[in-house]
């Protein structure tokens, strides 16, 4: 056995520290979360306009996972893309998105159009947010369209 | 920890340590949140006060702040994401201090003394 690998081997630590960094993919904008807003929106129409009931009790499940995903989007927003230098920018921050989430837990429980609703001006205040601190021209690619 | 330290380096580390050691002092610890073992410097010492957020945070008597030696501008031009750091799990306790790392034996041609760094805070 070749004398020097064993005393590598004798010397190498046996114990391993991270330094490690996430990874995002620095990505990030409302208009997911706006969209499945609006399909739970437009389901609660759909759900007001017709009185089968297994329509009914689709409609009521797909809004629930409609919802999941809006509060998801929201979340990857606050923790993800908002650093504590935006609420230079954006004071009400925290204040805004404990407001959008709430909300989206009353659009999952309501089927009143009017809690969808909010739910989409809440999430037209987030967009703002987001391009007050530069999102639209730091995290999208260019060539985004509209 | 780059440029201090690079993945892969052998360090010596006591573990013999009962107190945070000072601000500039490299520790290897328990990360709050997931536990894991991780490598940073000590940034603030127990009661010093920290920029945070918009304001301040005055550690408590067992607390540190530890933070990457790169921004985040300079991770993300090292090809990393966001330090994972206190200004992401906040101030580290003293019962997640594991030891102080004292000096570099591997690779031998960067034996010796972990570079100081300008703290950030």
């Amino acid at each position: 056995m070749n004398i020097e690998r064993s005393i590598l081997r004798f010397l190498q630590p046996r114990t391993v520290v991270r330094a490690h960094c996430d990874l995002p993919c620095g990505v990030y904008d409302p208009e997911q979360a706006r969209i499945e807003a609006e399909s739970c929106y437009r389901i609660v129409e759909k759900y007001a306009a017709n009185d089968d009931t297994a329509y009914r009790t689709r409609a009521i499940h797909i809004k629930e996972e409609r919802a999941d995903l809006v509060k998801h989007h929201l979340d990857v927003l606050w923790h993800d893309y908002f650093k504590p230098e935006h609420l230079e920018k954006v004071p009400n921050l925290h204040d805004l998105f404990w407001r959008a989430n709430k909300q989206v837990s009353k659009v999952k429980a309501s089927t009143d159009l009017a809690d969808a609703k909010q739910l989409l001006a809440l999430i037209d205040e987030v967009d703002a947010a987001w391009k007050a601190t530069g999102g639209l021209e730091k995290t999208r690619m260019a060539g985004r369209p509209g | 920890m780059l440029p201090a330290i690079w993945p892969g380096d052998w360090l010596v580390v006591n573990p013999r340590v009962s107190a945070w050691p000072r601000p500039g002092a490299v520790v290897v610890f328990h990360e709050p949140i997931s536990d894991a073992l991780a490598i940073k410097r000590v940034a603030a010492s127990p009661g010093e006060r920290v920029r945070f957020a918009d304001g301040y945070l005055t550690l408590a008597d067992d607390e540190a702040w530890l933070t990457a030696d790169a921004s985040e501008a300079e991770a993300a031009a090292a090809g990393f994401g966001p330090p994972i750091d206190s200004t992401r799990f906040g101030p580290v306790a003293l019962d997640r201090l594991v030891g102080r790392v004292l000096f570099r034996y591997g690779p031998l041609r960067r034996f010796g003394r972990i570079a100081a760094r300008a703290v950030r805070s």
